[in-house]
């Protein structure tokens, strides 16, 4: 019993260990991704394989635009749901998409998945 | 007339009941049987002439045998339980790190290729067999390999499952090729789908454990009447279920399937879209024989323990990230799990 407790605790320590090293690499990028046209800002995010960057800031209080583009995209990610804005679809695998935000409020925070839920993008809007 | 009470050890589901109760009675002397699967108990009457309660036991127990149940004098015993998890809990720890770092490299980016080519398909299912939802896949079959496996029937059902898979693949990939959009799961019925299919997992998860009688009673059970008829259709259950189940894959949400077949549905024809299906499934077949044979490999009775709830925390795990993604998609929850 004593060595079970000992080895459910090592079992824990690899998995954790495990997501620790896959959640690392989540910088949150600075504006790289955002640019601002014609008083529209447009966000862009590259979908294969998961979608990068994960984190974005952006303004808020602006029409905005998401691009999500694919290329090559033949993984779960080409499938994305926004379940605040009840929008879903299937990307083509290779283009450029674009979704259509009306100005967000300070503080929100706009959160897409692909279908099956395993990759996702987080939009804070400042 | 006598009447005997045995413990009986593999006693998991009215179909099983039913199987013992028919089994016991075409037995010598045997009048009635009433097994139980609340107490894991059968209570045998008749007349036995002078036999000795430990002979009609083992008479009986070896008529049951070939069907995985055995009688004895002792409860079944769940002792030993924990310390298979010792040895358990890490080997699966360690697959489990090692997915969720697979995952991490993002095998798809290194798809590059710009034209479309059956090769490229092929690529892409070798990619989608080590990806999460064919973990889903994956744990399906195992499950259902590993249940095969305990009550004798070895690579049969397993070859049905294959057959299954790649004939639906090659044909509804056809259909969609010629049908077109009309085909497609709706991203709701999808999630509705997943979220059924995980619960299905983490019970299977739960029964390959094995840990106590009480959570056996969580194992899906059907009422009686239906019982009697899947007894009855028992001598094809070995090869339609698996066939079915086979079958039903192609409908289980997936991101790369679904791709696929997007693809397969551009294509406008029956032989292109029925190909590029094929070549698909062909691409999971290594991966996914190799989930169904291991589940057979395992012959010692003192390493099956292990390995049977080292795959059961495994399916467990992959449950819970699929429900977890699941619900987090419908936008019930926040996602736990992000690669």
């Amino acid at each position: 019993m004593k060595a079970t407790i000992f080895s459910l605790f090592i079992a824990i320590l690899i998995i954790s260990g495990a997501f620790y090293i896959v959640g690392k690499s989540e910088v949150p990028s600075t504006a790289a991704n955002v640019t601002i046209e014609d008083g529209k800002q447009v966000i862009d995010l590259r979908v294969k394989g998961g979608y990068s960057p994960k984190i974005t800031q952006a303004k808020a209080n602006i029409p905005t635009t998401l691009k999500l583009k694919t290329n090559n995209t033949f993984d779960c990610s080409a499938s994305v749901v926004i379940p605040d804005l009840n929008y879903q679809t299937f990307l083509p695998s290779s283009g450029a998409t674009k979704v259509e935000l009306p100005p967000q409020a300070p503080g929100t925070t706009l959160r897409g998945l692909c279908s099956m839920g395993m990759f996702g993008f987080t939009v804070h809007f400042n | 007339m006598e009447k005997h009470i045995f413990h009986i050890k593999g006693l998991h589901c009215t179909s099983c009941v039913l199987l013992t109760e028919q089994e016991l009675k075409e037995q010598q002397g045997v009048i009635k049987v009433v097994p139980s699967l609340s107490t894991h108990k059968v209570e045998v009457t008749g007349n036995f002439d002078g036999e000795g309660r430990e002979e009609v036991m083992r008479r009986l127990s070896a008529a049951l045998e070939p069907h995985g149940y055995s009688l004895s004098e002792d409860k079944e015993d769940y002792s030993i339980v924990w310390r298979d998890f010792t040895f358990a809990l890490p080997i699966a720890a360690i697959f489990i790190a090692f997915f969720v770092l697979l995952q991490k490299i993002g095998l798809i980016n290194f798809v590059t290729m710009s034209q479309m080519s059956l090769s490229t398909v092929f690529v892409i299912g070798l990619i989608a067999s080590v990806s999460s939802c064919m973990a889903v896949v994956g744990g399906l079959l195992f499950s259902l390999s590993a249940s095969f496996a305990k009550s004798g029937e070895k690579i049969r059902p397993q070859m049905y499952f294959h057959l299954g898979r790649l004939l639906s693949f090659f044909i509804l990939g056809g259909v969609i090729g010629i049908l077109g959009a009309s085909f497609k799961l709706t991203p709701l019925m999808s999630s509705i789908l997943s979220i059924g299919i995980a619960l299905i997992l983490l019970i299977l998860g739960i029964n390959l454990l094995n840990v106590s009688e009480n959570m056996r009673r969580l194992q899906p059970t059907f009422p009686k009447k239906f019982g009697l008829f899947v007894f009855r259709l028992k001598k094809y259950n070995y090869t339609l279920t698996p066939f079915l189940v086979g079958v039903a894959t192609f409908f289980l949400p997936c991101g790369f399937t679904q791709s696929m077949q997007l693809y397969a549905l551009s294509t406008g024809s029956f032989i292109s879209g029925a190909l590029v299906m094929l070549v698909f499934a062909l691409g999971t077949f290594p991966v996914l024989s190799l989930v169904s044979f291991s589940a057979l490999t395992i012959r010692k009775k003192s390493l099956s323990g292990v390995f049977f709830k080292t795959a059961g925390l495994i399916v467990i795990f992959f449950a819970i990230i699929n429900l977890a993604s699941s619900l987090a998609a419908l936008g019930l929850i926040n996602p736990l799990f992000m690669f």
